[in-house]
């Protein structure tokens, strides 16, 4: 959905007006957007097993109102037309983790929830956040983060770099500063096979290398839309990767990944709408 | 001096085909069965992303480099000859 569509509706029509426009356009989007709509299947019929093509495609139609309304949300957020409460839950670890000048910690997001807002919510770490990112989703993403006007907060690192910017990344972190990746889809990482939603997925491993390597941990970084104007953003999870004896580094990472996944099985089950995989991380390629 | 420069580029060479087989761990590869001019990622060596990630960690510990400048990643991590030689160049300033 374009970014513009949004802005000018949130001007136009504020908050609620926005919401309200979006019923209409979610309808055009489940009857014409035919890629859009068997992506958000692939995750639909996974948390929701046995349901029929119209309860699967009302479903659909949920998702896509929700991320519609995250969506505007955001931009209301960045231009400060609308307040919300953003509720912190498990700062206290990440503050623990913050007060090492000397080592950075990988944050790994999800497509779940508003990520965008969470990373927006940690500005006040004081420590630089370097977001893997390829270079095509760089316009979309910078504007809804507003980058350029968050005083060098949010740097990129392009994982289509050579070696998948692992080396950048491993850099920066050994400069203390923070490194996001994108947990639930491969993009230029490498995938390894685990359970997600009762079935076999393929999710990166690439972030949980990285953190082994340089002796850094990973904060699970999620955040989910609660009634009212308000959001959570959750840092609670953390894990320690690490490799034990010279076993195959490939399989002992595969723990990590399964417990992330397993993280966000529990996401989901809360918040069945807010996954915005839109994207077939259960098939092979 | 020649001479003593070519005997530090061998015994480099030498140290990180040995490091390349254990710290990658390169199943019934001996570090004599790497060639010098052996690729290390895709062909060659076959080496994948993971395997980057260990030899940055590699260079650290062994040789107490860091590969800042990115734009000359795709030159010095190309081959073992590559490797070596930013190692033997970085390590005498």
């Amino acid at each position: 959905m374009g970014f513009w569509f949004f802005r000018v509706c949130l001007k136009l029509f504020g908050l609620s007006g926005a919401y309200g426009l979006l019923y209409f356009v979610c309808v055009h989007y489940l009857l014409f957007d035919k890629k859009a709509v068997t992506n958000a299947l692939a995750y639909i019929k996974r948390r929701f097993p046995g349901c029929g093509w119209f309860k699967s495609q009302v479903k659909v139609y949920r998702l896509f109102v929700s991320q519609g309304k995250q969506l505007i949300d955001r931009f209301a957020i960045i231009s400060g037309t609308a307040k919300f409460d953003i509720e912190l839950k498990g700062y206290e670890r990440l503050s623990a983790l913050l007060a090492d000048k000397n080592k950075g910690f990988v944050l790994l997001t999800a497509h779940v929830g508003n990520w965008q807002v969470a990373l927006t919510t940690l500005k006040n770490m004081h420590k630089p956040v370097y977001l893997v990112m390829r270079p095509e989703d760089n316009a979309a993403v910078r504007e809804s983060l507003n980058i350029d006007a968050q005083d060098d907060f949010i740097r990129v690192i392009s994982p289509e770099g050579y070696l998948g910017g692992v080396v950048e990344a491993m850099n920066v972190l050994r400069e203390g500063s923070i490194v996001s990746i994108m947990g639930d889809r491969k993009y230029g990482f490498e995938g390894i096979d685990i359970s997600f939603l009762k079935d076999r997925a393929y999710f990166p491993f690439g972030a949980f290398s990285i953190a082994a390597s340089s002796n850094c941990p990973v904060v699970v970084l999620l955040s989910a839309k609660l009634p009212g104007r308000k959001y959570i953003v959750d840092v609670s999870h953390v894990l320690f990767p690490g490799y034990e004896g010279t076993k195959d580094k490939r399989e002992q990472l595969r723990k990590y990944v399964q417990e992330f996944a397993g993280v966000l099985d529990k996401y989901v089950e809360e918040y069945p709408y807010q996954c915005f995989l839109f994207h077939d991380v259960w098939r092979a390629a | 001096m020649e001479s003593n420069n070519s005997q530090s580029l061998v015994e480099i060479r030498k140290k990180l085909k040995q490091l390349l087989v254990t710290s990658l761990s390169l199943e019934g590869v001996k570090p004599e069965d790497i060639k010098d001019d052996e690729i290390l990622f895709g062909e060659g060596l076959g080496l994948d992303s993971l395997d980057a990630v260990e030899i940055v960690v590699l260079l650290q510990r062994n040789f107490g480099l860091e590969v800042k400048d990115m734009s000359q990643g795709k030159k010095i991590f190309y081959s073992v000859d590559t490797l070596v030689n930013y190692i033997y160049e970085n390590q005498k300033k």
